[in-house]
């Protein structure tokens, strides 16, 4: 049987780190998806340029691990005097490797918007700009909400990499709330579902987005 | 108005349009015909740029499609083009369709282009439209809201790459109809088409292509009654007794 004294006694630290993984994953949310978005439309821009620079982006994160991607930013960036909290290093680095991931679902759900539609856009004198977000984004958005909704859950996850480094956040908490209690299974059954509380709800709300766009065709 | 001096087009190792040369002169209609994989549709892609050219010299409404000093924006707002599969908006209703471009190419105001929309949409017969969505319209009607929204531009020249070859048989009387009073009104046309009666009817010159070359470039009177190329006569021969 769970012991619930652990929760009751300790449930200030459990809301504070629910509070900052909640802030961290709302903050790499937003970057990761405004990102997301820039990459994938370099990576589809006739300018080689654009296209190598959000390529090689893609490829260099999506293939090493997150917590390098954190190392980089909370040891390797003081070498070059610049300093960051562990939430500041995390957060970055949630929302760079996130980058990746959803830019390559935004990109998917580009291509397959019927090229006539870009080739309509174009030859009445928008620019390509323009054209990706009046015409080609809004179509590709319905394409991408499932996928797109698979990285977000993922992202709230991955978020318990900020324990790594000190980041304050639930998992932070977990561990300081077990090493001062000796207690392991309760603690961290509790840290799920602190978690479940964050990706249940969003992982409903992506189905109903789901259903609703499939009915306005 | 639209000039082709010795243009040349490859897709790699494949030559598209072998040395073309074709000059189209404001208020004229010129219908292009030919075999499939001829290059007609590509020829006239070029007119606006849809495919660059790979040597020669197109000019057109003054500038040079390959000059670096030529904005292909602005170019395209003088073209209005319309496609085989109409390439309407599926996410935009028809008046939204009709005046995105003039709003955001143009900088027009919504209710001036509002207004706009509404005369073309008057002008191709379907006003009652104009709040629909471009998947509760039928085929020539869509095809109608796609001229009325290349026409929103106020363009000197339109494009149609087909525009009838995706339409069932009885909605293409009501597309080549707009046609018609389009070039009437003395809009400069240059068509890909399969519709020898338009050609016939309309067009001031017709261009017979083969192989990515122009083989013949008459007068439809001429054309029809006697090509001058053997494989004109043999393409007519195909299309007209059936």
């Amino acid at each position: 049987m769970l012991d619930f004294t652990i929760l009751t006694n300790n449930l200030d630290t459990y809301l504070q780190g629910f509070g900052n993984t909640l802030k961290a994953s709302l903050l790499a949310l937003i970057f990761s998806f405004i990102l997301g978005v820039i990459i994938a439309v370099m990576r589809i821009s006739p300018m080689k340029v654009l296209k190598a620079a959000g390529t090689a982006f893609v490829e260099f994160v999506r293939n090493i691990p997150l917590i390098l991607i954190l190392f980089i930013f909370y040891y390797g960036l003081p070498s070059l005097g610049m300093e960051l909290s562990g939430f500041q290093a995390g957060t970055i680095a949630l929302s760079i490797y996130t980058a990746a991931f959803i830019a390559e679902a935004i990109r998917a759900g580009i291509l397959s918007v019927d090229k006539g539609q870009m080739e309509a856009g174009r030859s009445s004198g928008l620019t390509y700009i323009q054209t990706m977000r009046y015409i080609i984004l809004p179509q590709a958005i319905k394409i991408v909400i499932p996928p797109l909704g698979n990285q977000f859950i993922n992202l709230v996850k991955n978020s318990s990499i900020l324990g790594v480094v000190a980041g304050l956040d639930l998992m932070y908490f977990g561990d300081s709330i077990s090493s001062a209690t000796y207690v392991v299974f309760d603690v961290y059954i509790f840290v799920a579902v602190f978690y479940l509380i964050l990706t249940i709800p969003l992982s409903l709300f992506v189905g109903y987005l789901e259903r609703r766009l499939a009915v306005s065709g | 108005m639209i000039s082709f001096k010795n243009v040349n087009k490859h897709f790699g190792d494949f030559q598209v349009l072998t040395d073309i040369n074709l000059e189209i002169k404001e208020g004229e209609v010129v219908v292009v015909v030919g075999p499939s994989g001829s290059g007609k549709s590509t020829l006239l892609r070029c007119i606006n740029r849809l495919e660059t050219i790979t040597d020669g010299e197109l000019i057109v409404n003054k500038k040079g499609l390959k000059s670096k000093d030529t904005n292909i924006n602005d170019l395209r707002k003088e073209i209005g083009m319309v496609f085989q599969h109409f390439n309407l908006y599926p996410h935009m209703t028809v008046l939204e369709n009709i005046t995105l471009a003039p709003r955001k190419a143009l900088g027009i105001s919504t209710a001036e282009a509002n207004e706009t929309a509404m005369f073309y949409l008057n002008k191709v017969g379907i006003p009652d439209k104009a709040d629909s969505y471009p998947s509760q319209l039928s085929g020539g009607q869509q095809q109608r809201v796609a001229i009325a929204r290349g026409l929103a531009l106020k363009p000197h020249i339109m494009l149609f790459d087909e525009p009838t070859s995706a339409l069932d048989p009885e909605m293409i009387g009501e597309v080549l109809d707009v046609m018609k009073t389009l070039a009437k009104d003395g809009m400069t046309m240059v068509v890909v088409t399969h519709e020898m009666g338009f050609a016939r009817e309309v067009a001031n010159r017709v261009v017979f292509m083969d192989h990515g070359r122009i083989l013949e470039d008459s007068e439809p009177a001429a054309f029809f009654s006697n090509p001058k190329e053997d494989r004109a006569r043999l393409f007519l021969s195909r299309v007209l007794n059936h």
